[in-house]
């Protein structure tokens, strides 16, 4: 068996970048359509690094853009054309083995993430974010979800906001008070 | 008389000690939690530590860096994101031989390493800094330039996927890493009129984008499997296992420092390197590489802690950093009165000997905390799929958010991941990506300076290049990996030597 195919049943479970998921001899659904994008991605690239400073001199600004754009353009166009002589693979459909909807529904929720981050604030936006994913993920009930999610959320913020003092953003709930409250709670104590 | 003591500062002094240690115990878990990178780390760590005195200031950020470098193998071999750049090649076999069950081994193993290579750097750096820093001297920026692209040409080279797919997504790196304002001229470069384009596109986003949300989203497909059980009964590997290695980690050991020392190439050119290394010279791997061989996590993970050593040479003797950690403490060298560079090393030799005795401390306590301390860690991987992947995703979004304090790198960070996601799936490498965002503005700031210096004549270059023993090498290095990744090389080799089997 052809050493660099890794099957049907597990394949790319945990795929390091060592073993890249395609398949060697065969083209898995869209990776034709993905390697047309790739090479009409370098032209495009390729010509705005023209853009930079045309042929002007050695050392302009586009000189390296405009050499490695290049480099896309001809390696983008031989996968291109390599991949287009392979045979499909015919056990894999794009809905099930490359798109499932579970990752659409992941890249909207960390879409979303972004969208409210700033409005709603770390806080509540990571703790909607956890609770709806780990609800999703796993068959277990609202309870399980909202107990981990808030577990799991309380660590991290100790560790990022206390810790680490990484600032994010507090948007609708007031992070600075509360701490202030739990600093004056414990300094009146030992007063 | 005067150097020894020097040497011995910092275990004559308690809280000195104290400092490295909880440096490096820090640095262990900064390393391991992706998304927090020592850099970040680092240069945080000069506004704390700015009212300090040098020494304490300088034994917690060794301690931080060593440890750092070390806790970026753990995330690698559980989790398959590199917890920074240069455990990017100890993912390649460390998460296979946990995906078997042999995390334990694993860590073990690349502690022990790391340990072994942290020592002969540090040695290195003891007796050759001099040295070193006469060679590193003659360097002209061609030969900086032939540096980078052999380095991105190796990674290309280190994918068991197509060499072509390994260039496009090199080249794919080189570009946005040139995306924005170009330092020397101001022209916009692959800014599409747009604002948010004109600072370019964090490299911490691009990575974790790539290593953390792609992976993440491929989880995807496996959560409803059980989660990977780790035995992790033996920790502390064999004395055979150790001594079995101990050739090759020697040899690796030495290209860590050598790239190390090389000014802008740090730990993780040199662990990608000496992981490239050992696919050459094993002859009969534990197991075919890429697939959990322990000669694939002993070379990198010697390398990157030898490098660590190396990156102080240039550091110490010339005010090059050696990498982004030692530019940052060059900067924090700088805030406290000190002028790190050729004058320093006469100067303050003291200061130089301090540095080196918090490193070997910092090794010792590698050590420590690496054989102690693995199960509670281990326990991250025992998680189950349902709550460690938005987890992960998590931690991504808050080390994306919180380089820049921006909700724009969020988004570019997803755009990565999603990229990076179909890139996984259709075979196209990731770290020459990686690596050609690390090193695109070194090769482009090179090759102006060196064809600025010839005239803008090509002709001069290459009579330039092979004027230059040291640029003729590099050169003919860039050649050889490019011909033997092509079909070419076979032709060649089996005229040349006949049949040379199935290879």
């Amino acid at each position: 068996m052809d050493p660099d195919y890794r099957g049907d049943a597990d394949h790319h479970d945990g795929t390091s970048d060592a073993t890249p998921g395609g398949y060697t001899k065969e083209r898995r659904p869209g990776e034709l359509g993905f390697a047309v994008i790739m090479a009409l991605a370098s032209l495009y690239l390729l010509w705005s690094a023209y853009g930079i400073s045309g042929f002007d001199a050695l050392s302009a600004p586009g000189a390296v853009p405009m050499a490695t754009t290049a480099a896309m353009v001809i390696s983008a166009l031989v996968i291109l054309v390599k991949t287009a002589r392979r045979p499909k693979v015919t056990t894999e459909t794009l809905s099930r083995d490359i798109l499932p909807v579970k990752v659409i529904v992941f890249v909207v929720f960390l879409a979303a993430f972004g969208a409210l981050l700033i409005p709603l604030g770390f806080l509540p936006t990571a703790a909607l974010f956890l609770i709806a994913s780990v609800k999703l993920l796993s068959d277990r009930g609202w309870g399980f979800a909202i107990g981990v999610s808030l577990f799991t959320l309380l660590i991290i913020w100790i560790v990022f906001r206390i810790v680490f003092t990484v600032l994010m953003p507090a948007g609708i709930v007031p992070e600075a008070e509360i701490l202030q409250f739990f600093r004056n709670l414990t300094s009146g104590g030992a007063a | 008389m005067d150097m020894f003591l020097a040497f011995l500062t910092v275990i004559t002094q308690p809280q000195l000690l104290l400092l490295v240690g909880l440096g490096t115990f820090a640095g262990v878990y900064i390393g391991a939690i992706p998304g927090l990178s020592v850099t970040m780390a680092v240069s945080i760590l000069i506004s704390f530590t700015f009212s300090w005195e040098v020494y304490p200031a300088l034994a917690l950020m060794v301690g931080i860096y060593m440890g750092g470098v070390y806790g970026g193998s753990r995330t690698a071999i559980l989790l398959n994101i590199p917890g920074a750049p240069s455990a990017i090649a100890t993912a390649m076999d460390g998460y296979p031989m946990a995906q078997r069950g042999e995390a334990g081994t694993a860590i073990g193993v690349s502690t022990v390493m790391s340990f072994i290579g942290g020592f002969i750097g540090i040695g290195v750096l003891a007796l050759a800094a001099p040295f070193v820093s006469d060679f590193a001297l003659t360097f002209q920026p061609r030969d900086y330039m032939l540096l980078a692209i052999l380095g991105i040409l190796l990674v290309g080279s280190l994918s068991s996927g197509s060499l072509v797919k390994g260039i496009f997504a090199g080249a794919l790196g080189i570009a946005i890493g040139a995306v924005g304002r170009d330092p020397l001229t101001f022209t916009e470069r692959f800014t599409f009129d747009l604002q948010i384009m004109e600072g370019g596109i964090s490299f911490i986003a691009v990575m974790i984008g790539m290593f953390g949300v792609s992976e993440a989203l491929l989880q995807l497909h496996h959560v409803d499997k059980t989660a990977v059980k780790q035995k992790i009964s033996r920790i502390v590997p064999s004395l055979g296992t150790v001594k079995k290695h101990l050739p090759l980690s020697m040899q690796t050991s030495t290209i860590g420092v050598i790239i190390g020392a090389l000014p802008g190439t740090g730990g993780d050119i040199a662990a990608l390197m000496a992981y490239d290394h050992a696919k050459r010279v094993t002859k009969n791997p534990s197991r075919p590489f890429g697939d959990g061989a322990i000669e694939g996590l002993v070379a990198p993970e010697t390398a990157n802690n030898a490098a660590v050593g190396g990156a102080f040479i240039p550091m110490m003797t010339l005010g090059i950093p050696g990498d982004a950690v030692t530019a940052i403490m060059i900067g924090a060298l700088f805030i406290h009165g000190l002028n790190p560079g050729p004058m320093l090393m006469v100067d303050n030799p003291n200061m130089f000997w301090f540095i080196v005795g918090a490193l070997v401390m910092a090794n010792f306590f590698i050590l420590l905390f690496g054989l102690t301390g693995i199960k509670i860690f281990t326990k991250i991987v025992e998680m189950p799929r349902s709550v460690l992947i938005p987890l992960i995703l998590l931690l991504s979004i808050v080390g994306a958010f919180a380089v820049n304090n921006s909700v724009t790198d969020v988004y570019w960070m997803l755009g990565f991941g999603v990229f990076g996601y179909f890139m996984r799936h259709y075979g196209y490498p990731l770290g020459p990506v990686i690596l050609g965002v690390i090193l695109s503005r070194l090769l482009d700031d090179n090759w102006r300076r060196a064809i600025i210096s010839e005239r803008e004549d090509l002709g001069r270059f290459f009579s330039g290049i092979f004027s230059s023993p040291l640029s003729t090498v590099l050169l003919l290095a860039v050649i050889f990996i490019f011909v033997s990744q092509t079909p070419l090389w076979r032709i060649a080799k089996t005229r040349l030597f006949g049949r040379t089997g199935s290879n």
